[in-house]
């Protein structure tokens, strides 16, 4: 148990990282759970010593007494502070993808050892979201908590903050966990489109119906192959075979169009993708078929959602190192 | 919203509080209840209904109102009363304003300080296992007020926030003896007046015919007495508190004016410093007295104290008395010498006081000087008068007809003759000076109730008495009560079963004492208790606190207290860390993650490193290029990872079972 006097700004990272490295899943323990007592313990020992002066001017041994058993309240609450964060398993399950400018919303999984309840939880990101949870049983409970992402790419949330003065408020108990996730960043799609693109009504795939893979009819299965979804592979069958298998889907098509690069109106590179990443959610909302084009990159036409992700993926790591 | 106050969390606060000022409703302004309670509703419906808040002007005005009836009741300031009426009213009017969190601790500190500062008024056992219990609901609205688990309904949240109330609470209770007996005793700063208005019963600084009777009828404890060796035998504990001296032919007063309490007891000190003309002599009775607070400031011990402890001034005539009148028990440890001689070479003041006489009651003058001079000498003198009250026709009663005239000692001798202590102390005192013997009243207790299960005396209001003093050359003053040769069985056995057989006395204890003798057994156990608590509380002082230290520690040094002290304090978190179960072994990581750590593990044994924040796609496909004939492997066991971390657990055995041999056959091929 660490107790300091510290503010969460000035602890060091590279301090923290020995103790709290960056981890999916974290278990809060001795080495990584900080507590001072609060303002508020402060407040109650100013009000003790007023009332120890009491004691004094009317020499009062029971006033004496509940200034003594205020005082150890005061110090025994911080075991209980501690004893309601001690134990506590926090594992991030995802960070959801969002568009530059928007909430990254990170989904956290806690869960507490047997009978060991924690009760009043606060995690919070300062300045931007703060969640209030009580973690009753083993079984994980599920929290989302939002953070802002401004660039496109990937995106690691810093430290969260999770702590708790639970049971009397005399005392915080925190710790900075730090998730080792990535969430994609898309590109900020522009306010208003410039492609002049409408639903077309009704005539689209029904002459010449070009079928595709796709994700929506369920086609057949056959053997894996590398880049299938995760979502595709067919469990069952591995469990009786022990080989992998995907299942197939098909997608009926329309025209393709392309999404490219080289046609856009503007020439600052992040303008430029913030408009091709317009394009592509406008053609998936219109359910055509579209490829994209990027300098070294070619996604060939396709529809539906595995396609639109696909895309947005593209653009959202385009020019950066890892990816 | 979490920073306000919750409506489960409001009614915590309103229970507490409730709880909190009920025992002041007897010591204070008993309207500062309603006022609470107005409040609370308000608050409650403000939360329930969503009322608007009363509006600032309306909360001044309540204030203002609040301030104005407390200036209006009466209450001297600055005062502790004063002081404890301000902050129940404040205590009060916090709660219609109580939103946010702030404001609840605000209301439970309040809680806590009003708890201690009741104390000040009651110190019984009673008072003590109420505040436990105002206390175990404050630290409840504490915690009622920090979380709200709405998987709980109304009874479980109750039940496990007084659970955890009462863990904390026991759990402090070693630290806190810890702490209470390290935390130094220091002398009183500066003193603030208690002031309470009021009435007790207890003897009154003049008597007049008729009024030790009344006092009779009570059998409220005067104070309790446990003495350090012997126990003397009842005929002898005569408890002295007041001395009069002056008689207008009806009243007995402590002066020829009526004085204010500082004077009064400026001129009792005062002439407390002239007599220095006691002869010790004979055996000291050493004895502990806690007196019941009275309203008045006598205290009554043997005579005469030699020596004394505790808050007290010692007056004229070797008395006692407490500097302010009793609001609250006072204990007093003293030493007295009985067979001591007091003051052989008298003052001609005191002489005088003594001898001063009224012109009135002429009859029993008259019959005064006649006998004085039959008999030749002081000695004769006296053993005829005692012997006069012996023999002839005199009743001892309860109950005598009253005296009307202001010539009660002749109304009495000659017409009357039925009457009580006062009656023979008063007319035994005028026949003394009336035939030039200087002679004074003594008011007081004499004898007492003895606790067998607790070692000590009980003295009773009923216990009151009044006799006399006779000064004589060569001996000085001696103690003569006229009562026992009226009724000696008053002084042998006690007021109590002297005047079993009078109409109305203490009618519900003589029904005890003849058909339920066994609830007196059992009520004087319940008074061996408190007498023992009260006597440890009032005890309890530096010089005790370090005689348990010593007891404790040997030699007391401020090293060894630190040491004490943080072994203490450090003791008591071991256990009570252990006892929380803070050291218990967390919980593993769930198999998927402990064997992707192995894999990372292996991996940077061939120098592939994951770095921090890497996820396992971008992870594996790093391993892959790296090692190109393994990546199928690779790629396979990563996405049973990731399908085992991202997916809705559906068929979870299946997929660790296959992830669990995709990294065998991944370990043997590495």
């Amino acid at each position: 148990m660490a107790l300091l006097s510290a503010k969460r700004s000035l602890l060091p990272e590279e301090w923290l990282k020995k103790r709290l490295p960056w981890a999916r899943s974290t278990t809060l323990d001795r080495k990584r759970i900080f507590i001072i007592p609060s303002k508020t313990a402060l407040a109650l020992m100013v009000m003790v010593l007023i009332l120890f002066i009491l004691g004094v001017n009317f020499q009062n041994t029971l006033v004496y007494a509940v200034c003594a058993w205020l005082v150890a309240m005061i110090l025994i609450n911080i075991l209980h502070t501690y004893q309601n964060l001690a134990g506590l398993t926090i594992t991030a399950v995802q960070l959801e993808p969002c568009f530059a400018g928007e909430k990254a919303v990170l989904q956290l999984s806690l869960a507490c050892p047997n009978k060991q309840q924690k009760l009043a939880v606060q995690l919070e990101w300062r300045d931007e979201d703060a969640v209030q949870v009580n973690v009753l049983s083993q079984s994980p409970q599920t929290v989302f908590i939002s953070h802002s992402a401004q660039q496109r790419g990937y995106f690691t949330p810093p430290r969260l903050r999770v702590s708790t003065r639970y049971p009397t408020g005399l005392a915080i108990a925190w710790s900075l966990v730090a998730f080792d996730v990535k969430g994609l960043v898309y590109p900020k799609p522009l306010a208003h489109s410039y492609s002049g693109l409408t639903k077309p009504s009704g005539e689209v795939s029904e002459d010449g119906r070009d079928i595709a893979q796709g994700t929506s009819d369920f086609a057949g299965i056959r053997s894996y192959r590398d880049g299938d979804a995760l979502s595709q592979l067919h469990w069952k069958k591995y469990a009786q075979t022990g080989q992998l298998h995907s299942k197939t889907f098909v997608d009926p098509t329309s025209d393709e169009r392309w999404v490219d690069w080289d046609n856009t109106p503007f020439s600052d590179t992040e303008q430029r993708l913030s408009y091709l990443c317009t394009r592509v959610l406008e053609l998936h909302q219109l359910d055509y078929s579209y490829g994209l084009r990027l300098p070294q990159i070619t996604i060939s036409p396709d529809k539906g959602e595995a396609h639109k992700l696909h895309c947005l993926r593209a653009l959202a790591l385009y020019g950066l190192s890892d990816a | 919203m979490p920073n306000q106050i919750t409506y489960s969390g409001m009614w915590w606060l309103l229970i507490a509080q409730c709880m909190v000022m009920l025992p002041f409703a007897m010591h204070l302004p008993i309207w500062l209840i309603p006022v609470m309670l107005f409040s609370a509703g308000w608050r409650l419906r403000i939360l329930k209904v969503g009322v608007t808040p009363p509006s600032v002007l309306f909360k001044t005005l309540l204030l203002a109102l609040g301030l104005g009836v407390l200036l209006l009741s009466g209450l001297v300031f600055p005062s502790l009363d004063a002081m404890a009426a301000l902050l129940l009213l404040g205590f009060a009017f916090k709660a219609l304003e109580a939103a946010k969190r702030r404001d609840a601790l605000i209301i439970v500190f309040i809680g806590f300080f009003l708890v201690a500062l009741y104390f000040l008024y009651n110190q019984t056992i009673f008072a003590a296992l109420y505040s436990l219990a105002s206390l175990l609901i404050l630290v409840g609205a504490l915690i009622g007020n920090q979380q709200h688990v709405s998987e709980f309904n109304t009874a479980e949240q109750v039940r496990f926030n007084l659970r955890v109330a009462l863990q904390i609470l026991l759990q402090s209770l070693p630290l806190m003896l810890v702490i209470f007996l390290l935390m130094p005793r220091l002398p009183p700063l500066w003193s603030l007046p208690m002031t309470m208005g009021q009435a007790r019963t207890g003897i009154s600084d003049r008597m007049a015919p008729g009024e030790i009777g009344n006092l009779s009828q009570s059998s409220e404890l005067a104070f309790r007495v446990s003495f350090k060796n012997k126990r003397p035998t009842q005929q002898t504990l005569y408890w002295r508190g007041l001395v009069l001296n002056h008689f207008d032919g009806r009243e007995w007063r402590q002066f020829d004016e009526d004085l204010p309490m500082p004077y009064m007891r400026s001129r009792l000190e005062a002439s407390a410093l002239q007599d220095d003309q006691m002869t010790i002599q004979g055996e000291p009775i050493e004895y502990e007295a806690i007196y019941e607070p009275s309203g008045k400031p006598w205290l009554f011990t043997l005579s005469p104290v030699a020596h004394f402890e505790g808050t007290a001034l010692s007056i004229s005539d070797y008395r006692v008395m407490a500097s302010d009148p009793l609001q609250a028990p006072l204990l007093l440890k003293a030493t007295s010498y009985p067979d001591a001689l007091r003051e052989v070479r008298i003052k001609r003041s005191t002489l005088y006081s003594a001898l001063q006489l009224p012109k009135n009651n002429e009859r029993s003058r008259a019959l005064a000087q006649r006998w004085r001079k039959e008999v030749g000498s002081d000695k004769a003198y006296l053993e005829k008068v005692l012997h006069h009250y012996r023999e002839a026709q005199f009743f001892y009663t309860l109950n005598p007809p009253r005296l009307n005239s202001t010539n009660t000692i002749d109304e009495f001798l000659f017409d009357s003759r039925h009457g009580f202590c006062e009656h023979y102390a008063g007319s035994f005192v005028f026949l003394m000076r009336a035939a030039g013997i200087p002679a004074r009243i003594v008011v007081g207790y004499q004898g007492g109730e003895w606790n067998e299960r607790g070692n000590y005396l009980l003295v009773h209001q009923y216990d009151a008495h009044a006799w006399a003093e006779i000064w004589l050359p060569e001996k000085g003053w001696v103690q003569i009560d006229p009562t026992a040769a009226v009724a000696p069985e008053r002084v042998e056995k006690g007021a109590r079963e002297a005047l079993a057989s009078e109409q109305g006395f203490l009618s519900t204890q003589q029904f005890v004492d003849k058909h339920l003798p066994w609830l007196n057994g059992m009520a004087l156990r319940w008074d061996a208790m408190q007498y023992q608590w009260q006597r440890w509380v009032l005890n309890y002082d530096d010089s005790m606190r370090l005689q348990i230290l010593q007891r404790l520690m040997g030699e007391v040094s401020l090293q060894k207290i630190a040491f004490w002290l943080m072994g203490g304090v450090s003791a008591i978190f071991m256990i009570s860390l252990l006892s929380l179960g803070i050291w218990r072994k967390p919980k593993r990581e769930a198999l998927e993650h402990r064997i992707y750590q192995h894999f990372c593990a292996l991996l940077a044994k061939r120098g592939i490193q994951r770095e921090a924040g890497q996820v396992p796609s971008a992870f594996a496909q790093q391993a892959a290029q790296q090692l190109p004939h393994h990546a199928e492997a690779i790629y396979t066991f990563n996405r049973l990872y990731e399908a085992i971390c991202y997916q809705p657990p559906q068929h979870r055995t299946e997929q660790l079972k296959a992830l669990k041999q995709q990294w065998a056959n991944l370990r043997t091929q590495l």
